[in-house]
């Protein structure tokens, strides 16, 4: 396809929310965006004049009239520059190109009720489900935790929702009993969580024992690609060799190199990007793949991970 | 497309439905090769192709009054060919403003759409329809918007929530079918509705095809052909109405081969519906006689060379198996062996 999908825009306003937290709203300045489902993220685009970044971020809102988009951006000590860039130089007028939406994190709809957990940035998807469960008269219930000096801001960026069902918790979720709360829950309860990855870890571990099936628990990994060991792939099809620095991704050293790989969530969460592997040995890192195509060893999420061997063979 | 004004053909006894040279030309044949077997078939479903009838969203050709009229009779006579569960309410108004902002765009002098906000007026000149609603406000329109937009399309829909990283058929207007029915498949998932087809799921096809469809991202629809055969030109081949059409299938010979037996096929497009995540699975039926293939020296070489060396287990399936020798033997004496070039063009 020669046409560039996607939607030209600029930073519009910045909203300091905490040290770590800020919010961009970003304006159109063609078309108006589509209309966007609860939990879909958008692919950003943007450069600093040597390095264009893209990052994918949860949609917290498009506005009624289709001209706004806003997302919340963390600063991550693990950034690879997209999100410290953003935070430093993101100001109003910065031109963003806004690349695929899609949704891997939508509302169960046929849910009888809805349990959303959230920790620190994972807050983000849920700010849209927030608005549109309630539109509904839908049940639901959120508990978020966070740090006790972000507890103000996660308060008020609350502060519109219906308080007798959303809590802020600034202490462990298995300090406060949520392990209790999820083994009262009805098995009707679809529950949904977001947030770093000892949150993940806990909360997954929890409801796989408190019973819940797997088709009722919902998480979306908020991926940061991190680097990593330098190696060099080798695609198969035309024999030429390509360096992955330390710092950058398969897939960034690819799209560098001009080849043209599949991708689409850039954090190792939809799958579009994989790969054959031919020769050599994966560094897994997505959460896509099943036990058994890691087992298989032919297959790799270029988006996110890396290898073990000093060469790839991809099929490319 | 031009000077359609009113109802002239008949897709039940007595039947009529004569097709113009541009409308036989424009047809989607479905065979790119001289043999026929499943496969990923799936292209992105971008303006321009091989024939005319893929150069717009949704296509509407010279039947479009005609086809709109047998819906309408169809839902009369069994309302239930239009269902939507509850929870496909959004995805039911993405329908909605996909069908009437492409429709308005592709075919201004047919279709008109003025939006003020949220209020929005329709303007339908073939139907003779002009509606003035609120978007989003189902009171403000004579049916809920889904069946209020099926009924002025051709062809048919169905709306397939995503959850559990699978497809479910939650909702559709089904009333020109290759025997299949809406009433069993609603709530199924993408591998219990396919569960019929034989073959292709030992390929593997439905689980990429399925991988792909999870994926499929808004602004990005995407097209593939299907194909079967119906005697006479009857658009509902259901199994609901298995009792009057069924029979049809034993009536073919060699006199009346090319005036009844119709080579059937389905534009099929699939879209991503952006306030719903649902997609949306549009099979837009095309009926071509034999005679009319006949006209097309490329089509009717290559149609006799799939049927002759068609996979027996693929024509049962398809119901061929009545008449499928009569209509080879029919075609057998205008294919001249002749090399044919790849693709579905007409030449």
């Amino acid at each position: 396809m020669a046409e560039r999908m996607g939607f030209p825009a600029s930073i519009e306003r910045v909203e300091s929310l905490t040290p770590t937290l800020r919010r961009f709203v970003l304006s159109a300045q063609k078309q108006t965006f589509p209309p966007v489902s609860p939990g879909s993220y958008a692919a950003l685009e943007f450069e600093d004049g040597e390095k264009v970044y893209k990052n994918a971020y949860s949609i917290v809102e498009r506005s009624e009239d289709g001209r706004d988009l806003t997302v919340i951006v963390r600063l991550a000590p693990q950034s690879r520059g997209g999100s410290r860039f953003l935070h430093e130089k993101g100001r109003p007028g910065l031109p963003v190109w806004v690349g695929s939406v899609a949704n891997l994190f939508p509302i169960v709809k046929t849910a009888r009720r809805h349990l959303l957990l959230s920790a620190g940035i994972g807050i983000t998807p849920f700010l849209s489900y927030l608005k549109k469960l309630r539109s509904v008269g839908a049940d639901y219930t959120l508990h978020h935790f966070c740090r006790a000096e972000e507890r103000p801001a996660f308060e008020a960026l609350l502060a519109d929702q219906d308080q007798v069902r959303v809590f802020v918790h600034t202490e462990l979720p298995s300090e406060v009993g949520l392990a209790d709360w999820l083994q009262d829950e009805a098995i009707a309860t679809h529950v949904y969580f977001c947030g770093p990855e000892g949150f993940m870890k806990w909360v997954e571990e929890t409801t796989h024992r408190c019973g819940f099936a797997p088709g009722k628990a919902h998480s979306e990994h908020f991926f940061v690609p991190e680097g990593g060991r330098p190696f060099e792939v080798i695609l198969a099809r035309s024999g030429r060799r390509v360096a992955v620095k330390a710092d950058e991704t398969l897939l960034e050293a690819l799209e560098q190199a001009d080849v043209d790989a599949p991708c689409m969530c850039r954090g190792g969460a939809c799958g579009a990007c994989a790969v054959t592997v031919l020769d050599g040995q994966a560094d897994h890192r997505d959460h896509v793949l099943t036990e058994a195509e890691r087992a298989s060893g032919n297959v790799i999420l270029t988006c996110v991970s890396r290898a073990k061997t000093d060469t790839l063979t991809l099929d490319l | 497309m031009s000077g359609q004004t009113h109802v002239r053909d008949s897709y039940r006894p007595p039947f009529h439905v004569e097709n113009s040279e541009e409308t036989i030309l424009r047809f989607p044949f479905p065979f790119p090769e001289d043999t026929y077997m499943y496969s990923m078939n799936v292209e992105p479903h971008v303006r321009g192709g091989p024939v005319e009838a893929m150069s717009h969203t949704f296509d509407v050709d010279e039947h479009y009054i005609g086809e709109c009229a047998e819906k309408a009779r169809i839902l009369a006579e069994d309302p239930k060919r239009c269902m939507v569960l509850p929870h496909m309410r959004d995805a039911e108004w993405d329908f909605l403003e996909l069908g009437m902002d492409s429709l308005s765009s592709d075919y201004p002098g047919h279709f008109t759409l003025k939006k003020e906000g949220n209020d929005w007026r329709w303007e339908n000149h073939l139907l003779n329809i002009s509606q003035s609603f609120v978007f989003g406000d189902e009171a403000t329109l004579p049916q809920a918007p889904f069946e209020y937009m099926a009924r002025q399309m051709q062809g048919d829909f169905t709306l397939h929530d995503q959850r559990e990283n699978d497809l479910w058929m939650d909702g559709g207007m089904v009333t020109s079918q290759a025997d299949w029915s809406l009433k069993f498949d609603m709530g199924m998932s993408f591998r219990q509705w396919h569960a019929p087809v034989p073959k292709a799921s030992e390929m593997g096809i439905f689980d990429r095809g399925l991988r792909f469809l999870l994926m499929l991202q808004y602004g990005r629809p995407v097209r593939r052909l299907n194909w079967t055969m119906t005697i006479n030109p009857r658009l509902d081949t259901s199994p609901e109405n298995y009792m009057i059409w069924g029979e049809d299938r034993a009536s073919v010979t060699p006199e009346n081969v090319a005036e009844k037996v119709h080579l059937r096929v389905e534009l099929q497009s699939l879209y991503r519906l952006p306030r719903s995540n649902a997609i949306l699975f549009a099979i837009r039926c095309y009926l071509l006689p034999i005679k009319d293939i006949m006209t097309v020296p490329k089509w009717r070489k290559r149609l006799h060379r799939v049927l002759r060396d068609l996979d027996p287990a693929l024509a049962s399936y398809k119901g061929l198996d009545l008449y499928r020798s009569t209509v080879v033997e029919f075609l057998r004496p205008h294919d001249d062996g002749a090399p044919l070039s790849v693709g579905i063009q007409p030449e």
